[in-house]
């Protein structure tokens, strides 16, 4: 029960908001959304200490759908990995939803922000609690509807719309995946019961498939497949296009849904997986290549970008890298931990920036701040606290978990192991790099905004600040909480996260070099020294730096060309391809001898057809007697063949 | 041929043609007439087969009832039968060639009738060995058709509902009578005792 | 006395009972009251339909049948018994606004659906020709009554004559062919009837020619009772006559009564020879699909509309019957389930569609009415998108379930005319929903102050969205019910 009313409760405020909206007004939506999300973070927070080490059950709804033996039923698999996520979802929601209602307090539909925020935490709730693939693609299709309304919250603004038009397609990529992952796994097992799939995958381990006449190994197709939408959800490499234009959203969703929740649904859905991937080393190899390519790429673009916001999702970006590697070599959990306190940390560093840019007018370009850090000291603060948990600081919350994922790398046994390691260390130096100048460009030095701006600065309300301080007490204490998440036995998850006997990259972690234990720290510090130099003390290296590696700055400040690169392959083609597909093949051929010329032949039928209809009771009583006539004749002569 | 056959060849044929009668007349009364003709002569029928209770009830409701009731409906409306007759025509080759096309087929059907040659199968159900018929009816309506029976009085009273809701009006200028505030009239109500002056009125 | 009077067993009857002791105390009732009578009497029969409906979802569904045989209880006869009670319910609810509107609240009227309910719940449980003709009757004679009960209105009562004047044509020919089925069979019994010609050699009977021009006329019969082409002729007509509400009654609750006694008839006594009658169904199945969709292009007045839009929906139901299979049954059921679902809430929403006190019931009224009534419009949209068999709406699977079952059965051309129709009738459906959503607003209807109506609409609405998240229970009962019509 607690359980069903921690998932519903959400969805329940949703309803009531999005459509009782007008007769409850503003503050009333703000109160029962924030209210039922209360409920829901406070039954969350008794779940994640129940589940942890307990044995997993579930809690089942109803039967959805019974097709022969496709049998798919609505239930809430309760167990440790479910009860972290909902711990991570529900908590962080409701202290988002509390924020926003300083943050939206100007905006003009409340209730409809609210709505949209409920919904999402009560489909990504549906995504971590489902109980087999179905009820998890409807979640994953509930947080992608979700997330395609809150980029497009402010639907007025065309660059909103078309990043929110943006993020739905790229993830359909990646759900075609997922799809055909879900299709593959239902061949393989004749089932889309988690339960039944991760008791056959060990019986499954030597099976093949045929893909395009090809034989492949079975249970490496569906991690691939699998893999592929979490791409798309996850932004990593290749599909990540979408998350950094997704800030066009209201900054709460950026640090609700591209931060700390559903962006975090792809690492979830890897170790969900486990007892496949575990199967499947060719396809835990390419998680764990795309993972640490991803994590040194996106840091690289974070390097050079100018809006506070780009700077927050490229990080983000890097960060899901990492942890998809970590699952990739292995080690699930420890990806799992990096997603429960990256989630605290950038959550409170968007809201950080949030709270920036609403003192600055609404400003989001770093060029355009600092020195401002006097007159907002508590966002000041906070923003110091999310940072250094997100490089890794010794003993936040990053620490624990971003130095466990790096041990992980260096202690597995996977082909892409060092790569990942080497990748995620340099990556961390360029974590630190571009933490610091964002601290830096924003609240120190000289202040470069305008004089009416300037005038304005002032400390966010109560509402949005308290939030953030019990964000950044998360990003402090998270690590010592959760550190038993990566213990060697595994008891925390009491079997929620599979590992194969013959992995013992949990074990071996805890045993690699000292180099290697203080490789992050010293990462971290090379990084912030180095930005520390840049924008404090030498403020005309980076120009000059810049100038100096030219070709390569552009090449990062343009994002490695990504979005031109897909325009140039896919979009142009496309569109020129529908374009004479239209006016040839549809307008010219189809439209004139098939919908135009059927319809102009339906609509004389249609004449033909109501002019039977004469009114005259004779005639109706004559037609009858006719088809009497006509069925009997039938049978004399022809029928009884 | 045995009498019984002469009669019924007689009475059947009658029957037949005052049918026929019954659509061609130009009077509506005659068409009436002519209809009782054909439900004598179909109760004849009845007779030749043993079935006299059929033919009482027969002549008892539909000449007695029935018919009657045509008879003052076409007096009292006095409908124009001969403008409503004049698409007849029209519609004759179409009309007649479907008749006689079903006709040539049921006369077909009729010639595939085979009569089962036990001699059960040709028992009438009930047997009625010793009964007359209205006992051998009143027997299978409460017993084996008692549901049936019970359906059919159902259809009735949906009858009369039909009928009341369709025709009743409330007419305010009509008077009806009480019985009830007529037995419950006493003194005080009725009776108004006033000092009259006189040369004032009341 | 000689023979002691057989035991009537009557528990499988009970809600027959009920219908009708309740039927005749409220007649009473109504009698005796003066001014309220119809506000009294309208939800006690509403209630007394529900009730007779708890009764039969609580009733043994496995009894044999009883009253000599004529009258069977299984749960086919207590699935199509609980939507038609449901639905006859429902359209008494409806009916009171316009009805006190219109000064024709008198207290007949829900007796009379009530009457013709009882009738419908005999219909579906009728196991002899001399039942089904008793319960075709009780059930069609308030209709008559019903399509004329605005009597002062010219077409309402054009609408009842012409009702009644066809209608006993159809129940002659449906005579005519049980008296030919009688002749040739000796039999009026259902079980009788099919126990005989499923014992002849390897179940392939041929029925005499006689008893097979016998079932063409009562097939003739039926179809007349469901308006499928060509005996459809009356609907148009009668729908557009009839007072809204009693409308929506003929296009819900009766239409599934007869598409009940048509598959009982069909599939029990004359199971076993189904290669002879499927001709006749696909022809009806065919006419009807593709008269609904042409027809209903040209229309401009929303009930005539809706009425050859249930010819179509007709013709698509009588593809599963075609099929002749258990599947064919099963989706028959879910079909007429979720039509009648669909047509009650389009009509309430028609019975909504009020103007300065004036009920309009042309299409072109409806334009615009997502700026002026916006949930109105949104709900009229779901009807229609459901209707045309748009998924994830539940009209959907209702035409997905019975394309299957023929296609399993081999018809799989059929199948294709099917969805070809229901392509063509998508075209006057979706015509509505472009006048609602983007075309220039007509004066906006009054405010609609009857909760019953927009409860109604609201919960069709819900129904018509939910079945693909819960279709279990209704998919399990279907299932029940069309095993139990199996031999």
């Amino acid at each position: 029960m607690l359980y069903v009313i921690l998932v519903f409760a959400p969805l329940v405020g949703a309803i009531v908001a999005g459509l009782f909206g007008r007769q409850i007004g503003d503050r009333g939506a703000q109160i029962v959304t924030c209210g039922l999300m209360g409920l829901s973070a406070l039954f969350s927070v008794i779940a994640i200490f129940s589940t942890v080490g307990a044995e997993p059950f579930r809690v089942p709804l109803f039967t959805w759908m019974n097709v022969a033996t496709f049998e798919v039923d609505w239930a809430l698999r309760i167990d440790a990995l479910s009860g972290v996520m909902m711990f991570v979802v529900s908590f962080i929601s409701f202290f988002i939803h509390v924020y926003s209602v300083g943050y939206m307090s100007h905006d003009k539909s409340i209730p409809r922000f609210m709505s949209y925020l409920s919904l999402f935490t009560f489909a990504m709730l549906m995504l971590v609690t489902s109980d087999n693939l179905i009820q998890l693609f409807f979640g994953w299709e509930g947080v992608g509807v979700a997330s395609y309304l809150l980029i497009g919250f402010w639907y007025t603004k065309p660059s909103a719309c078309a990043a929110a038009i943006k993020a739905f397609l790229v993830n359909r990529v990646g759900d075609v995946g997922l799809m055909l992952g879900i299709a593959v796994c239902y061949l393989l097992f004749d089932s889309v019961q988690y339960d039944v799939i991760f008791a056959g995958a060990a019986a499954m381990a030597d099976a093949t498939v045929v893909v395009f006449g090809g034989e492949f190994h079975a249970l490496t197709v569906v991690g691939i497949l699998l893999f592929i939408g979490a791409m798309g959800k996850s932004a990593q490499l290749g599909l990540h296009t979408w998350l950094p234009d997704a800030m066009e959203g209201p900054t709460p969703v950026s640090a609700l849904i591209h931060a700390a929740t559903m962006v975090t649904a792809g690492v979830f859905l890897v170790a969900r997986f486990s007892p496949v991937y575990e199967y499947a080393p060719v396809a835990l190899a390419m998680v764990a290549f795309i993972g640490a390519s991803t994590a040194i790429f996106a840091a690289t673009i974070g390097l050079t970008q100018f809006d506070i916001k780009r700077v927050i999702a490229y990080s983000t970006c890097s960060q899901l890298g990492y942890m998809f590697f970590a699952c990739g070599v292995g080690a699930y959990s420890a990806g799992i931990f990096h997603l429960y306190t990256h989630a605290f940390f950038k959550a409170l560093l968007f809201l950080g920036a949030g709270s920036v840019i609403h003192a600055m007018s609404d400003e989001q370009d770093m060029r355009k701040m600092g020195g401002i850090w006097r007159k907002i000291p508590v966002t000041y603060a906070m923003m110091w606290i999310g940072t250094l948990a997100l490089v890794g600081f010794p003993f936040t919350a990053g620490f624990y978990s971003k130095d466990a994922i790096l041990e992980a790398a260096w202690a597995s046994t996977n082909s892409f192991h060092l790569y990942a390691f080497w990748l995620g260390i340099t990556a961390a130096v360029l974590t630190a790099f571009y933490s610091g100048r964002l601290i830096f460009m924003t609240f120190h030095g000289p202040c470069r905004a305008d004089e009416h701006v300037q005038s304005h600065i002032h400390e966010s309300p109560k509402v949005m600040t308290i939030p953030l301080g019990v964000l950044a007490a998360g990003a402090l204490l998270a690590g010592f909480f959760g550190y038993g998440m990566i213990a060697e036995d595994g008891s925390w998850w009491a079997g929620a996260i599979f590992s194969h006997p013959d992995n013992t990259v949990l074990h071996d972690l805890h045993y690699v070099p000292l180099w290697v234990k203080l490789s992050p720290i010293v990462a971290m510090a090379v990084g912030l020294g180095l930005s520390y130099l840049f924008y404090m003390r030498m403020t005309e290296m980076p120009g000059r730096v810049a100038s100096a590696l030219k070709p390569l700055h552009t090449f990062f400040y343009n994002k490695w060309y990504f979005d031109e690169l897909y325009d140039r392959i896919f979009v142009r083609p496309a569109k020129a391809l529908g374009l004479g597909l239209w006016r040839g093949g549809d307008q010219a051929i189809i439209d004139r001898f098939g919908p135009d010329g059927v319809a102009a032949a339906a609509l004389a039928t249609a004449r033909r057809a109501s002019r039977l209809q004469t009114g005259f009771v004779y005639h109706y009583a004559f037609a009858m007697l006719i088809g009497v006539a006509f069925l009997v004749s039938w049978y004399m002569m022809v029928g009884r063949g | 041929m045995t009498p019984h056959l002469l009669l019924f060849y007689l009475f059947a044929t009658v029957a037949v043609a005052a049918a026929v009668m019954v659509v061609s007349a130009r009077n509506p009364v005659h068409s009436v007439l002519f209809l009782i003709l054909t439900f004598f002569n179909a109760a004849a029928l009845f007779i030749l087969i043993g079935a006299e209770f059929l033919a009482m009830v027969l002549v008892v409701v539909y000449v007695g009832a029935v018919a009657v009731l045509f008879m003052f409906v076409v007096m009292m409306l006095n409908v124009n039968f001969v403008r409503m007759r004049q698409g007849f025509l029209q519609y004759l080759p179409v009309g007649g060639l479907i008749g006689v096309i079903l006709l040539v087929e049921l006369i077909l059907v009729a010639g595939t009738w085979v009569v089962a040659d036990t001699p059960e199968a040709i028992e009438p159900r009930p047997t009625t060995a010793g009964l007359t018929n209205t006992e051998a009816l009143g027997n299978v309506f409460y017993t084996e058709y008692f549901y049936l029976f019970q359906a059919a009085g159902v259809i009735l009273l949906v009858a009369i509902i039909g009928a009341i809701a369709l025709t009743l009006r409330d007419r305010g200028n009509i008077r009806r009578q009480d019985i009830g505030e007529q037995v419950h009239r006493d003194r005080a109500s009725a009776v108004q005792l006033r000092k009259v002056k006189s040369r004032a009125g009341i | 006395m000689t023979e002691a009077l057989p035991a009537f067993d009557i528990v499988p009857a009970l809600p027959e009972v009920f219908l009708l002791l309740a039927g005749m105390a409220l007649l009473v009732v109504g009698a005796m009251r003066d001014k309220d009578a119809s506000r009294v009497v309208t939800p006690l029969a509403a209630l007394a339909l529900l009730v007779a409906a708890l009764f039969v979802i609580g009733a043994d569904k496995t009894a044999d049948p009883i009253f000599s045989g004529h009258f069977v209880f299984d749960s086919f006869a207590a699935f199509l018994k609980v939507v038609i009670l449901a639905g006859s319910a429902v359209s008494i609810v409806l009916a009171q606004g316009y009805l006190e509107d219109q000064e024709l609240d008198r207290f007949e009227f829900p007796l009379l659906i009530l009457f013709s309910s009882l009738g419908m719940c005999m219909m579906v449980s009728a196991n002899s020709f001399l039942a089904l003709y008793m319960a075709l009757e009780l059930q069609s004679l308030p209709l008559y009554v019903l399509a004329a009960f605005n009597r002062d209105q010219l077409r309402s009562t054009e609408a009842g004559l012409k009702y009644f004047v066809l209608g006993a044509l159809a129940s002659g020919m449906l005579l005519y062919g049980c008296s030919l089925v009688y002749g040739f069979t000796g039999t009026i019994l259902f079980d009788d009837l099919g126990a005989m010609l499923l014992g002849t050699e390897n179940g392939t009977l041929e029925l005499g020619i006689g008893a097979l021009v016998g079932l063409v006329f009562i097939a003739a019969g039926l179809a007349f009772k469901l308006s499928a082409v060509p005996f459809h002729m009356w609907a148009p007509d009668v729908y557009e006559g009839a007072p809204t509400p009693v409308t929506a009654f003929f296009a819900a609750a009766p239409k599934v009564a007869a598409v009940g006694l048509t598959l009982r008839v069909l599939m029990q006594p004359f199971g076993p020879v189904a290669g002879e009658w499927q001709q006749i169904i696909v022809f009806i199945a065919i006419a009807s699909m593709l008269l609904g969709a042409f027809a209903a292009i040209r229309q401009t007045n929303i009930k005539r509309l809706l009425a050859y839009s249930g010819i179509g929906h007709i013709g698509f139901a009588l593809v599963g019957l075609a099929a002749g299979t258990e599947r064919g049954i099963y989706g028959v059921l879910i079909y007429m389930t979720i039509y009648l679902v669909m047509t009650l809430g389009t009509f309430t929403v028609v019975l909504m569609m009020r103007r300065q006190g004036r009920y309009i019931e042309t299409i072109d009224d409806l334009a615009g009415l997502s700026s002026t009534r916006p949930l109105m419009a949104a709900a009229m949209a779901i009807f229609m998108f459901s209707l045309a068999g748009i998924p994830p709406l539940a009209g959907f699977f209702g035409k997905l379930y019975v394309f299957m079952a023929a296609v399993e059965a081999g018809l799989t051309p059929l199948a294709v005319l099917g969805v070809l129709a229901s392509v063509v009738g998508a075209y006057y459906y979706l015509r509505i929903v472009k006048l609602m959503y983007f075309d220039e607003p007509a004066e906006a209807f009054d405010r609609q102050g009857r909760l019953e109506l927009q409860a109604i609409c609201a919960v069709s609405a819900v129904l018509v969205l939910g079945f693909i998240l819960i279709p279990g229970p209704l998919l399990a009962t279907a299932q029940a019910a069309a095993a139990a019509l199996m031999p």
